[in-house]
């Protein structure tokens, strides 16, 4: 579903990202671990198309995402590390605008019914998003992705800042999609939330994918020797 | 609903619980509904005092009493300016050309009580009038409406998540422009069609031609320049930096194009194409009328030649024995030549005019501002050539008046009977009563070809660049 071939991004001399050969399947967690500026984020915006790639190819069910964007998004959901909704909106509002754009039309009862799934408080759903905390907004953010239907899920740490019960609702929405045969490429900093909900993870280094292993294959002590060795060296 | 709709759906909403776009609007209805007002009053004023002092002029014409044909020449009428009501919308020059004129013999006096003489300097500004409004005030709504529409998406983090829903940039574009559009619209509707009734409702059409064509050509070029600022509000907003740099740059092109580049041009265009000024001007035409436009030709010599010739061609021995009194037929003949004067002299001034109009009509090719102000002047029939074709009908009127006094003067006197003969009602009553009924609006629009095509221009030029930046999803940070 995901696949990246010498995915490459440099700005001038410096290289945000080299060579990255990824590929993320079906039913796939993939999860990419790695310091700030490792190139994570790169990635994920590389197969949003946000920025171009200086090399290489980022491609969504075998389209390249830079001869087909609008073809591409439709087939992705994406959650950002801070996710930003209209603040005026409700959640309901909010909710309801961007599957509209996604085209997707739900009744206002569907739309409330996937906000209380993903954990928004009802009290909250009918108000504006400017008295929202930045929980509530990641879990309008969840709907949104449960709504699109989405078979690839684009997510650029999401947790981030997240109290831990939240977090917890957030792997559960993962597993889910897993279920769902969704290809889920996640960029994290959270060592325990990737081998818990990862199928895949990966360790990035300087715009270098150094590691890539299947989470089963390693307990999380050794993810964490492994990861800290990496960054050390 | 396709995207297109959603994207103006939830820009009207985010628009309407903001407040300060209602305050916005609230203002600029205010603004507009005082200038129709007061307008609508000021024009009922004058449209009722220059009817009401038209007749009474008449009146005094008609009832005069008996005398010497060219006393009742002396005599003379005055001619108002009839006020229509589709110039209330925009004033034009009307503060500037006069709104009365006395017609007598031997004398193209110019046009009196021009309002901007009455008034402070803060006249020249500009008016309170529903254009004015809309050529200056509404775009700087517009600016604040718009400017925000890309930058606060970017700025407050929305923009990548609307992007990644696979929307397109060109939904995106549209669906702003087509929110501005609408809610100006909602905003503007009232007073259009408050317009619409206004000059419906009014009895213009006798003065005015083509007065429902002018009304939706008013509206239509009004749309057209609005449509413009909201397209490059939008336009700019989508390419700049920071919301700060859309606003510094809409603010700073709204200041160049509604405030110095008209100045500059005015200026520029009075400094090339020099008007002489009103003592000089009646000094020449006085010197000419006396000496001859060729300056070889006093009146004593034309009127000796006229007299060769009529003495000549009846083969008579002096003006008495003519079968008519050669006073008037001099008369007539003086009048004609100071046609010539006048024709020769205000030609020349109407072709400085025309000059200058032609640089601020050059300018109005990179300036829509410029072409929306003489296109709404034309519109509403207050324009410069509205008002010389309004003059030239005066003074045909006013030389139909001396040449019936003169004519009647040769006819029915006798030479040196100046004091003996006078005419009466029924001369009086051979004048016919002064109408006025404006040229096509299309044959004033030919005077405007520059400013159609700069405005046509724009929004081509504008459509492309839109078309253009919503070709393609760009990429959102490279």
């Amino acid at each position: 579903m995901l696949e990246a071939i010498k995915l490459t991004k440099r700005y001038g001399n410096f290289t945000a990202l080299n060579s990255l050969n990824l590929s993320v399947n079906q039913g796939d967690i993939f999860c990419l671990l790695g310091a700030n500026g490792a190139g994570k984020s790169t990635t994920i915006n590389l197969f949003l198309n946000f920025i171009s790639p200086t090399e290489g190819t980022a491609k969504i069910n075998s389209i390249d995402v830079t001869k087909g964007p609008e073809e591409t998004k439709k087939l992705l959901s994406y959650i950002p590390e801070n996710l930003k909704l209209y603040p005026n909106l409700t959640g309901l509002e909010n909710l309801d605008f961007f599957c509209g754009l996604g085209g997707k039309k739900y009744s206002t009862n569907h739309l409330t019914e996937l906000l209380t799934e993903s954990g928004l408080q009802p009290d909250f759903i009918q108000k504006r998003v400017s008295s929202y905390s930045k929980g509530m907004r990641q879990k309008v953010g969840i709907a949104l992705a449960r709504a699109r239907e989405a078979s690839v899920l684009l997510l650029d740490e999401p947790t981030s800042g997240l109290d831990p019960k939240a977090s917890n609702e957030f792997s559960s929405l993962l597993l889910e999609m897993k279920e769902r045969g969704v290809a889920t490429l996640m960029a994290t900093h959270d060592l325990f939330r990737a081998k818990d909900t990862g199928t895949h993870i990966g360790i990035m280094k300087e715009g270098i994918l150094v590691e890539q292993f299947a989470s089963d294959d390693v307990s999380f002590r050794d993810l964490e020797s492994l990861y800290l060795k990496h960054m050390h060296n | 609903m396709s995207p297109l709709v959603l994207v103006a759906k939830k820009e009207i909403k985010v628009a309407i619980r903001e407040r300060i776009v209602v305050a916005l609007g609230v203002i600029i209805t205010l603004l507009l509904a005082i200038s129709v007002y007061a307008g609508f009053l000021s024009y009922q004023q004058q449209k009722s005092v220059i009817e009401k002092t038209q007749a009474e002029k008449r009146e005094e014409w008609l009832n005069q009493g008996d005398k010497h044909p060219h006393i009742a020449a002396h005599f003379g009428t005055f001619i108002f300016k009839p006020k229509t009501a589709i110039s209330l919308f925009d004033f034009g020059l009307d503060a500037f050309t006069g709104t009365s004129i006395y017609l007598e013999a031997h004398h193209q006096h110019e046009f009196m009580f021009r309002p901007a003489q009455d008034h402070s300097t803060m006249i020249r500004f500009g008016e309170l009038s529903a254009a004015l409004v809309l050529k200056i005030l509404v775009p700087l709504l517009i600016i604040f409406l718009a400017f925000g529409c890309f930058t606060r998406e970017r700025e407050s983090g929305t923009f990548s998540l609307l992007l990644s829903q696979g929307v397109s940039m060109r939904s995106l574009v549209w669906g702003k422009i087509l929110a501005f559009s609408l809610m100006l619209s909602c905003i503007l509707l009232p007073f259009f069609l408050c317009t619409i009734l206004l000059t419906a409702g009014g009895d213009s059409s006798n003065i005015l031609h083509d007065l429902h064509i002018r009304t939706m050509l008013l509206i239509v070029s009004y749309g057209a320049y609005l449509f413009l600022f909201i397209a490059f509000a939008v336009w700019t907003s989508l390419h700049a930096a920071s919301g700060r740099n859309a606003l510094l740059t809409l603010l700073s092109v709204w200041i160049v194009l509604t405030i110095l580049m008209p100045k500059v041009v005015a200026n520029v265009s009075e400094n090339l194409y020099v008007l002489p000024s009103m003592r000089a001007f009646k000094a020449d035409i006085e010197h000419d009328k006396a000496h001859g436009l060729d300056g070889a030709s006093p009146r004593s010599a034309r009127i000796a030649r006229l007299e060769a010739e009529l003495l000549k061609e009846y083969q008579v021995d002096s003006v008495e024995e003519l079968p008519f009194n050669f006073e008037g037929v001099m008369m007539q003949a003086g009048e004609e030549y100071s046609h010539q004067v006048y024709d020769h002299h205000f030609g020349k001034i109407k072709e400085t005019f025309s000059r200058q109009n032609r640089l601020s009509s050059i300018a109005s090719l990179i300036n829509p501002y410029m072409s929306i102000q003489n296109l709404s002047m034309a519109f509403s029939g207050t324009d410069i050539y509205s008002f010389i074709h309004f003059e030239e009908v005066v003074e045909s009127y006013r030389r139909e008046m001396i040449r019936k006094m003169n004519n009647d003067m040769a006819e029915n006197s006798k030479y040196g009977e100046f004091y003996e003969y006078a005419a009466g009602s029924e001369l009086w009553h051979e004048l016919r009563d002064f109408s006025y009924r404006s040229p096509s609006i299309w044959s004033i629009l030919k005077n405007y070809t520059l400013e159609i095509i700069g405005l046509i221009a724009w929004l081509v030029l504008s459509l492309i660049l839109l078309f253009q930046s919503g070709r393609t999803t760009k990429p959102l940070y490279d």
